[in-house]
């Protein structure tokens, strides 16, 4: 149990200063430059392509920072933008789905290059994976959404 | 003053008529702030899922589940033992899979196949939690992580005998 709780602490500092260190500098380089205009073309950009699997501008930047950094830290952006922005669930489901398949490409990924794994499959199929899976499962919630708003009307709720 | 900007969902904060030290004065402080509640909400989520995550470990369950994956295993082109760094993967993190996956001799074939399963479904509590906290449900994308990276290795593993 003693042997528990120092793993735990020690850990769970670990954990916390790594957070830390990433999620603040983050907070404060997106406020910084989030009016900028090179920013706002990245993002733009960027939301060019994620128009594809769904997801509008203001869910473009919190997915960029998923994408690269990694999902506790975009799921950050995402928890200040839901509040800030009030993004709509259906963007916060197509963000999750997106983010879970594929996120921290640059960290995750080199870990398994220096293994020797095939950049191909490690980076281009995860993307296009992940793109698959986003649009197969949102036109399944769709179709879910509409069977249960229809059966709802037929109860005459 | 009203900028175009106003109004318009996701635009940033409208800028304040102060000079460029004073814009990026405030833009610091509302950072710090923002940064600091958007860790104190993941702190919240993610050392309750850490203690989990640990306990699962010291309760032996990585070993107990890594033995009921093995047979699966062979779909993914990869011997049983590859269900260990699998495991550890889901229960723990990345590093920790990458870590247990040096004590396997795989191919660089078997090796991307394991990536892929890895690369998308890992560290799923923790991360779970986060998920939770941004409004979906996290067992749900547990699931749906562990399925889909398995489908995904699945698939590739099929794809890399065909060329």
């Amino acid at each position: 149990m003693t042997e528990f709780l120092r793993s735990f602490a020690t850990g769970s500092l670990d954990l916390l200063l790594r957070v830390f260190l990433i999620v603040v500098p983050i907070m404060v380089a997106l406020e910084l430059f989030e009016g900028t205009r090179a920013f706002r073309a990245v993002v733009r950009w960027w939301a060019r392509i994620v128009r594809h699997v769904g997801l509008d501008e203001r869910s473009a930047a919190p997915t960029l920072i998923g994408f690269l950094f990694g999902l506790a830290y975009g799921g950050g952006v995402i928890v200040r933008d839901v509040r800030r922005h009030d993004l709509g669930r259906r963007q916060v489901f197509i963000m999750s789905v997106f983010l879970s398949m594929v996120h921290a490409v640059v960290e995750d990924s080199l870990i398994f290059l220096a293994l020797g794994a095939s950049i191909f499959w490690v980076v281009v199929y995860r993307i296009v994976w992940a793109a698959l899976v986003t649009l197969a499962l949102t036109a399944l919630a769709a179709v879910v959404l509409r069977r249960r708003r229809l059966r709802d009307v037929r109860r005459g709720d | 003053m009203a900028g175009p900007d106003d109004n318009i969902p996701g635009a940033p904060l409208p800028r304040p008529r102060e000079g460029f030290g004073a814009t990026v004065r405030r833009d610091l402080r509302i950072g710090v702030v923002a940064g600091l509640q958007t860790f104190w909400d993941l702190t919240k989520v993610m050392i309750p899922a850490y203690g989990i995550t640990l306990a699962l470990e010291q309760l032996g369950v990585i070993g107990r589940l890594a033995n009921a994956a093995r047979p699966l295993m062979e779909a993914l082109g990869l011997p049983g033992d590859a269900a260990v760094p699998l495991v550890v993967g889901y229960v723990l993190n990345i590093y920790a899979a990458v870590g247990s996956m040096q004590a396997l001799d795989l191919t660089a074939r078997q090796v991307t196949v394991l990536a892929v399963a890895i690369l998308i479904g890992h560290n799923l509590v923790v991360e779970g939690a986060v998920l939770h906290k941004a409004g979906m449900n996290g067992f749900v994308f547990g699931a749906l992580r562990v399925v889909a990276g398995l489908a995904a290795a699945i698939v590739a593993n099929q794809l890399m005998g065909l060329f």
